[in-house]
This record gives C-alpha cells, structure tokens and sequence, in this order.
C-alpha cells in the first residue's frame, strides 16, 4: 500500500467499481482504512449520503414479470454519516451511540460476509435529521458497511451494500448507489433498473409541515396499490430512464409528481394541493415527496432562468403556506454555483 | 443460467419504432392484441379464473383471437372463436383452426359484424359448459390497463408526447395508453379513429367496409371522456394510406393502421410544434389479397377516385361515403352529453 508523509496513512481505493468510466469515484460515498499501530489495529472509514425521500416509490416489473417493490432515491450530498470502524482483536463488535443497533447489525454482517469473527469498535458521527424521510438510518447502515470493509482492505460493489443494508435494517434506501440511478427494490436489496447514469443538475427547495412527528419507517405498513397504479408505475419508471439518459428534468419532474399524487393515497402530507400550486406557479418541473416521511419538495431545473428568483419565491410561498425548515438544495450540480 | 419467460411471443407484441416526419412517431406492432390478451390471461391465471385444460371463449373477428390462439397454444388452453361471416376469410380462418382453435361463425345478413347474435352464441356456450373463461376483450378493465406497457414504451423511446392518435374498436388500445399518457402530460390531445356508420361515436349503424375498427356496439373499455377529436375514415382512404406506408416507409401494415397514420399525418401537419405518436396495430398479411392487390383495388365501385387531403369538419354527427374523412370535435364529453347536444341543437334549428 503507498504510504502517504502525513503519519503514515494509507488509501484504500475506492470500493471496486466495474465500470470505471461510470462509477469512479462515486460522488460522495468512500471507504479508506488507515494503519495505526500494526495491522490488527486498522481503523477504517466510511462514509454515506442522505437523501430527499424518493423520486419514484411503487410496484415493479421484473425480466420475468414478477412484481417487486421498488423506489428511486433523490440523494442528497451536503448530508452525510461518517462511520469509523476500529478493529481491537477482540470478538466483541461494540457501536456508538448505541442506538445505532442497525448500524451495528450492518458492521456484524459485513464481517460475516468477510468471514472475520473478530468484531471492532463502531463509532458514528451523522448531520442527517432522524425520522423525516432523509434516509438517515440506511446512511448510517452503508457508512458501517463501508468503514467495516475498508478497515478489513475489502472492495465490496455497490449491490452487495446494497444487499447488506437491506439485510440488516429490512429495507433500505438506494444510497449505496450514491449518485448513480437505479430502481432499487428496497426490501430485497436487488436492482430492478440501473438507469445507466446520475440525475440531471437540479434545483429543490424541501421542507416539511408544521408540528410533524418523526416516522418510523418500518413501523409503517407497506402500501397496497391497485392494478391502475401498478400499471400507472410502468410509465413512471420510463419517465425517469428517460430522464437520466437526456438529462431530462421535466420528465424527471413529471414521473415525481405522479409519484407523490399515488402517494397522497397511503401516506398523504397535508397541503399537498397547495404545493402543486406553489410549483405550477413557479415553473417547476414538479414536486417530490418521502414516501415514507414528512418531506416534501419542488424540483427545478438546474439550468433554467432567473433560478435563484424563483426558488426565492417558493421558498417564501411555502413558508407562508405553513411549513417549516424550508432549504435549498443543488443536486449533482456539477459544480456550477448560483 | 437460462432466463425465458414463460411463453416466447413477447417481440409480437412489442412495436417498432418509426419516425414518419419530424414530429411524428408511428408505433408500428406485428399482433397488438397480444398485449391485452396476454394481460387478461395473466390476471385470470393469478386469480385461479383460468387453469391449465380450461376452454377459453370469446367473440373476435380477427386479430385478438389470434393473441388468443397463440397464447392457448402455448399454455395449453382450449380456444372457442366467434365470429361472423363478413368478417372473416377462409385463410384466416384456417390459421386459427390450424392453431387448435375451433371457429363458430354467424351468419350477419346485414353487414354490420352481427355482435349481438355472436354474443348471444357465446352465452349458449357458457350455459353448457360452464367452467370456460371469457377474456371479454370490450368491457375488460384489463384490457385498457395492459396498455401501459404501450405507454411506458412511447415514453421511453420519445419521451414527452402531445398528441396520440388511434383506431377505437375495443376502446382499449387508444383509451388505455391515452389515459396512462395523460396522467404524466395532462395537456396530451387525444384522437380517436373510426369509421362510418360505426356507433362507437353517435353514428347509426350500417355496412362497414373497413374491418378491425369501429363497432355496432359500445365496448366498456370506450372512454368516449377521453377523447378530444373524432375522425371517421372511410375504407377508400385507409386503403390508400395503406400502401402509401408500404411504398414510402417499407411500413407493411394493415388497413386500420393506413387509417391511423392518415389521420396522425393530418394531425402532425396541422400541429408543427407538438409530438404525435400513432398507434398502428396489426401487420398487412392479411390483406395481401385485398388491399395490397391492384386488380382488387381497381374492382371496387369509384376507386381510387380524389382522395381527400384533409378531413371535412363535420357540425353534426353523420356517416359518409367510404370514399370520404371527417372529423369532429369531441372536447373530452360523454357519449351522452354530445348525443344530448346534438338533439337539442337540432331541435334549436327546426
């Protein structure tokens, strides 16, 4: 391993990535390992982003015409969970704070899928908010992951995090994905669709309602949707392809606002209507929900006109409508300011 | 690992994409009709309906009943087809009897496609035997909500569409994609192709020419709600456009595709900066004899006469000549509501 001249630290690569013009360096999530006092004392890191609830949530096909439930993730970059994984040569596999237990059962079935008995100390740090839709506990999950197999020099591919995510928490968001679009079938931890690319460059201005309580996701019974959604699904589906392949905000916006209306039937946010007045209002391409949390959002087009006017003014119209924690987010920004 | 699905039809059901002018996308299927008939099977299979040795009946004149027999054949099912004498020809015929299908036609003294004596045959054979499956392709929700793969086709292949046009037989293909389309771009226009002296759309009815649209009764899967404009196309234009697909664009389809495109051709023309997709449905080996034959064509009465370059807006529902396309504005109304407006209006003017 090449050793850098700041105290001897050492660089994992990246989790392995097949296809290296596509997934190099995924947008924020990496793993490294460090070497403190020897090799049985490596610590490694790893880290995860956020998201915005989901662009897409439902019932999909598969090749063969089973039916799987899936979403597409709206990730987000500015929040991250940081996960430190510290090996100490004993058995015992002990995780702070300690009610990070998924995130604990992750680390443990990482080192199984290694075949290491030995355990380790987790520590996680996380500026993601609890129980609002912004993914905070798979972010935590796939950091542990990530921390455990850097700290053991393991390149573990996006799907097999996926998988071990969603073996440890019952169903994940698509973050071991980061940046990259998939349809993610979310209690299987299998990808339905890779969408061959990252979203479009995106303005969204999120918030939440007045005086909500944070969700429990897996406390919430899935939702049962009839076969007019189910097929309604099929059409969404195609417009987000579409939308990742053209780099294609508007259909992007137009398959989340038919997501968020199937939505209002199983988990309705109050004043939705006056959310998709807000956004007709100022030229949106649509709006966009946590499907199983609070958030809601009203996506622009990175690119389009007078951008920093427009959200200015949804941001006000959505607080004077009543919500609150109103936020503007850049999504794959390519590092364009505004 | 081998990875087959459970029957091996699906590129018959799925169209090819053409791009017949700048802002018109032609969706051009060998068998649509399997796409709804698969569905409908698939759904009847999963709620215990239909079980492997059953018999399957249905009245059809064409094409559905070949999705029909393909998918019976290759699941081992039964198939009953009824249909009437104008509406099916000796070939036809024996390609379904040579896929297991047994064939039950009618008489139709009047022309009309005789749906309710074939309805009536196909209730004497449920009261006999009573464990069959009737897919009813008309009134079938399923049938209007299989064209979502339709839907999620388009939409991959050209993304924001404004206008679809198709023929109406069923209601399914048109009402079905056209509804799963406008829940995404609430502004699609929609129109629908029939032809005269069809009722599908307030005409009386009469002898048809043109087979594999139009009908002498309201299907379920209609959603008249839908539709913003109306054509009705005669045989003599369909005829035509035919084989102007074939000679122009290599685009081998049957009759009521010719209708579709002409009607998607006028509509593309007339809308320069929307996106027109059109649903064309079947393949032309049927009409290899008829329609696509010159010294069948030259036998007609009065053909190829002028063919009309554009559809003569009509202001009050009526059937024309099968020389002749009109069109109508429907404006998204009911059956009834327009029915009702046309009587009073006629009362209005005596």
């Amino acid at each position: 391993m090449p050793e850098s001249d700041d105290g001897g630290l050492a660089f994992a690569t990246p989790f392995f990535t097949p296809d290296a013009d596509r997934w190099d360096w995924i947008v924020a999530g990496d793993g490294k390992s460090v070497r403190d006092d020897g090799p049985s004392f490596r610590r490694g890191f790893g880290t995860a982003i956020g998201h915005h609830g989901e662009l897409l949530q439902g019932v999909f096909e598969d090749e063969t015409g089973r039916l799987h439930r899936g979403l597409v993730t709206l990730p987000l970059a500015r929040l991250t969970s940081r996960a430190t994984f510290k090996l100490t040569g004993a058995l015992a596999l002990t995780a702070f704070p300690e009610s990070k237990t998924k995130a604990g059962l992750a680390a443990r079935l990482t080192l199984d899928h290694l075949d290491i008995a030995d355990g380790g100390t987790l520590c996680i740090e996380s500026d993601i908010p609890v129980g609002h839709g912004y993914g905070s506990s798979t972010a935590d999950v796939v950091a542990s992951i990530r921390a455990v197999a850097a700290a053991h020099n393991a390149q573990l591919q996006p799907s097999r995090i996926g998988q071990l995510a969603v073996a440890a928490e019952r169903a994940s968001d698509a973050i071991a994905f980061d940046g990259h679009a998939v349809l993610f079938a979310q209690r299987e931890g299998i990808v339905l669709e890779d969408f061959g690319g990252t979203l479009p460059p995106l303005l969204l201005v999120g918030f939440k309602p007045d005086g909500v309580q944070p969700i429990d996701t897996l406390q919430l019974a899935p939702a049962r949707y009839d076969r007019l959604e189910i097929q309604q699904f099929r059409v969404l589906r195609a417009l987000i392809a579409r939308a990742v392949r053209y780099q294609d905000p508007d259909c992007l916006g137009l398959a989340a606002t038919a997501s968020a209306r199937i939505s209002q039937r199983h988990l309705p946010k109050q004043h939705f209507e006056r959310v998709l007045e807000i956004a007709e209002e100022a030229g949106a391409c649509g709006v966009q929900v946590a499907h199983s949390g609070s958030l809601l959002g009203i996506l622009f087009d990175r690119t389009g006109r007078d951008l920093r006017h427009r959200a200015g003014r949804v941001a006000a119209s959505a607080e004077r409508s009543g919500f609150r924690d109103v936020e503007i987010h850049q999504i794959n920004d390519d590092g364009a300011k505004w | 690992m081998v990875a087959f699905e459970a029957d091996y039809f699906r590129a018959l059901e799925t169209p090819r994409m053409a791009v017949l002018s700048p802002n018109l996308f032609a969706a051009a299927f060998p068998l649509m009709k399997l796409m709804p008939a698969r569905h409908i099977l698939d759904r009847a299979a999963a709620d215990g309906a239909l079980q492997t040795g059953m018999r399957i009946v249905e009245t059809t004149s064409g094409t559905f009943g070949m999705a029909l027999a393909l998918l019976a054949a290759a699941r081992g099912y039964r198939l009953t087809l009824i249909t009437a004498s104008s509406l099916i020809d000796a070939k036809y015929r024996a390609r379904l009897e040579g896929i297991g299908a047994t064939i039950i036609i009618t008489e139709d003294p009047d022309g009309n496609g005789d749906q309710l004596r074939r309805l009536q045959r196909l209730e004497d054979i449920r009261q006999k035997e009573m464990d069959c499956f009737w897919p009813q392709q008309y009134d079938n929700p399923g049938n209007a909500l299989a064209y979502a793969r339709l839907a999620e086709l388009l939409v991959r292949r050209i993304g924001k569409i404004d206008c679809l046009v198709g023929c109406v037989g069923s209601g399914g293909s048109l009402c079905g994609t056209g509804a799963f389309l406008r829940a995404v771009f609430p502004h699609l226009v929609i129109i629908a192709v029939d032809t005269h002296r069809s009722v599908l759309f307030g005409q009386p009815a009469g002898k048809r020419m043109l087979r594999g649209l139009g009908n002498s009764l309201i299907p379920g899967n209609l959603r008249h709600d839908l539709v913003d404009e109306i054509h009705w196309v005669g045989a003599y234009p369909a005829f035509g456009e035919a084989r102007r697909l074939l000679r122009e664009h290599g685009i081998f389809q049957g009759p009521t595709s010719g209708a579709a495109a002409l009607v998607a051709k006028w509509a593309a023309r007339s809308r320069p900066g929307a996106r027109v997709a059109v649903i064309m449905a079947d393949e032309g080996h049927r009409y290899a004899e008829t329609v696509f034959d010159d010294a069948w064509l030259a036998s007609l009465p009065g053909w190829p006469g002028t063919p009309p370059s554009e559809p003569i807006l009509l202001t009050a529902i009526e059937p024309a000549s099968e020389a002749d396309w009109t069109r109508f504005p429907w404006a998204r109304r009911g059956l009834g509501q327009v029915l009702h407006a046309r009587f009073r209006d006629e009362g209005f003017s005596r």
